[in-house]
């Protein structure tokens, strides 16, 4: 048993979670320095000012739009498409994880629920696909992302919302909706980063969401009880890299939250605010701390790619190995 | 694909189903955006000042004043800041129970430079070389508390 534990995903779902990740990061990066433009003016700058941002951001959108088709497709055109949404609907079980998970916190639980396992160990057998916040993520983001792509296909051509909506504002007041409805989002991925990255036992990154089950032996042989999580030594750096993350997220959530009320929203406000003071200033450390999770999930995606490389590379050279050790010669060299 | 050979059968997608969705895919989407850029591809109205609106408020920015009155749409706005807090009040719940899931299963671990602590020696020491990497471990994390920590 290693951290890498068991695998969870094909390659096509490794993929496309890839995939996905980089297309909603800038779509968020282009979207939220729009509507944050006071607090992330430096980003609008950096992609080009306005018209640079919406550019970006309406290539990101066509790119999520052919991504959510091709998922649903597969969804429904194949068998194993067709078994995984067997397997993520929610179950009692998923209901019983959170209460336990709450228990164990307070300290009245000894072990998580095994549907809120992301650390499986030795026993992965009874380990569900999904944990209870697994599949939380993916109802969530997938009403989210049907909701937000529905309305940026309709904001997509200005013309396109003023023939439904008659007036420039309701057509205005359509592209806030779109943001607001995007800050829910933008909250759930903050935590989804902490909460894949920092887990003690798989820090920095849950690399089964990067390596396919294809690429990972499974290990049954196992007896002991417990999920081996005792045996695993915990990283130096852990505790203060958690602490700061974890710090940084909340600070991030609350950001934005604010940053979503304040920005009230509707095209022309029904009361007049007067911007500036030192609550501003917190509201831009606290948006910018924010962008900074966003920065760092994309740090830690593109570590966990370099880690199925790294993995893939091992294993072919292990494989190559016993088929040349007759001679005592080397045949290639992966490096 | 040699490494392949010791592993197990693993159930993942047929490549001709990803190939073929793939092209459908990509030429939905672009239908969808033909049709949303009104089926035409560089094209961009202008908004400009209508002073010749009609309606009860007729004149120079109505239609600002009309917009601001459909009253589904003000609602929609209202309900998704209403969601954005409720969602936003109950994903906060959700990453301090996970800080603090995480801080209890830490504290069960090894904690860093402990890999030897099996590894005792008869009078109580440790062998030599493990006392060598706990030294190099240790000089990075003095903030590490030996229980796991606590926050701040």
């Amino acid at each position: 048993m290693t951290q890498l534990d068991h695998g969870k995903f094909s390659r096509m779902t490794t993929t496309f979670h890839t995939l996905l990740a980089l297309d909603v990061f800038v779509l968020f990066f282009s979207g939220y320095s729009l509507m944050f433009n006071d607090e992330l003016w430096w980003m609008v700058g950096l992609m080009g000012g306005a018209s640079g941002v919406s550019a970006v951001h309406r290539i990101a959108g066509g790119g999520l739009l052919a991504l959510i088709v091709f998922w649903m497709l597969m969804m429904v055109t194949t068998d194993t498409g067709r078994g995984n949404f067997r397997e993520i609907l929610p179950s009692k079980g998923d209901f019983d994880a959170f209460i336990q998970d709450v228990q164990f916190l307070l300290g009245n639980a000894d072990e998580r629920h095994q549907n809120a396992r992301q650390f499986a160990g030795g026993t992965a057998d009874e380990i569900p696909l999904l944990t209870y916040i697994g599949k939380g993520v993916v109802f969530i983001f997938a009403i989210e992302l049907a909701l937000l792509t529905v309305s940026g296909i309709l904001i997509w051509s200005k013309t396109g919302v003023m023939d439904i909506m008659a007036t420039k504002t309701a057509a205005a007041a359509f592209v806030t909706f779109h943001g607001l409805l995007g800050v829910i989002m933008l909250m759930g991925v903050m935590f989804h980063i902490f909460e894949h990255g920092f887990h003690p036992a798989l820090y920095p990154v849950e690399v089964k969401a990067f390596i396919p089950k294809s690429m990972i032996p499974e290990d049954h042989d196992d007896d002991t009880e417990g999920t081996g999580i005792e045996r695993l030594e915990l990283s130096p750096s852990w505790n203060m890299a958690s602490t700061i993350v974890g710090a940084m997220t909340v600070i991030g959530i609350v950001s934005v939250l604010l940053g979503s009320l304040f920005d009230e929203g509707y095209p022309v406000p029904r009361e007049l605010a007067i911007g500036g003071g030192p609550a501003d200033i917190l509201l831009t450390v606290g948006i910018n701390m924010g962008v900074f999770v966003l920065l760092l999930g994309l740090v830690l995606q593109m570590y966990g790619n370099l880690l199925r490389v790294r993995w893939q590379k091992q294993l072919e050279q292990e494989a190559s190995e016993p088929a040349t050790a007759t001679d005592g010669g080397h045949v290639e060299s992966d490096d | 694909m040699s490494y392949r050979e010791h592993l197990p059968e693993t159930k993942g997608y047929p490549r001709t189903a990803i190939a073929i969705n793939a092209v459908v895919a990509l030429a939905v989407t672009a239908l969808i955006l033909w049709w949303a850029a009104d089926f035409a591809v560089f094209y961009e109205e202008l908004f400009r000042i209508q002073p010749v609106a009609e309606g009860a408020n007729a004149g120079v920015g109505s239609d600002w004043t009309s917009g601001n009155q459909v009253a589904w749409l003000d609602f929609l706005i209202a309900i998704t800041h209403a969601a954005d807090v409720i969602m936003g009040v109950f994903i906060l719940f959700m990453v301090f129970l996970h800080w603090g899931a995480f801080r209890r299963l830490a504290g069960r671990m090894r904690q860093p430079g402990d890999s030897g602590s099996s590894a005792v020696a008869a009078d109580g020491g440790r062998v030599a070389d493990e006392v060598a990497t706990d030294d190099e471990a240790a000089t990075g994390d003095d903030t590490v508390a030996t229980d796991g920590g606590e926050s701040r």
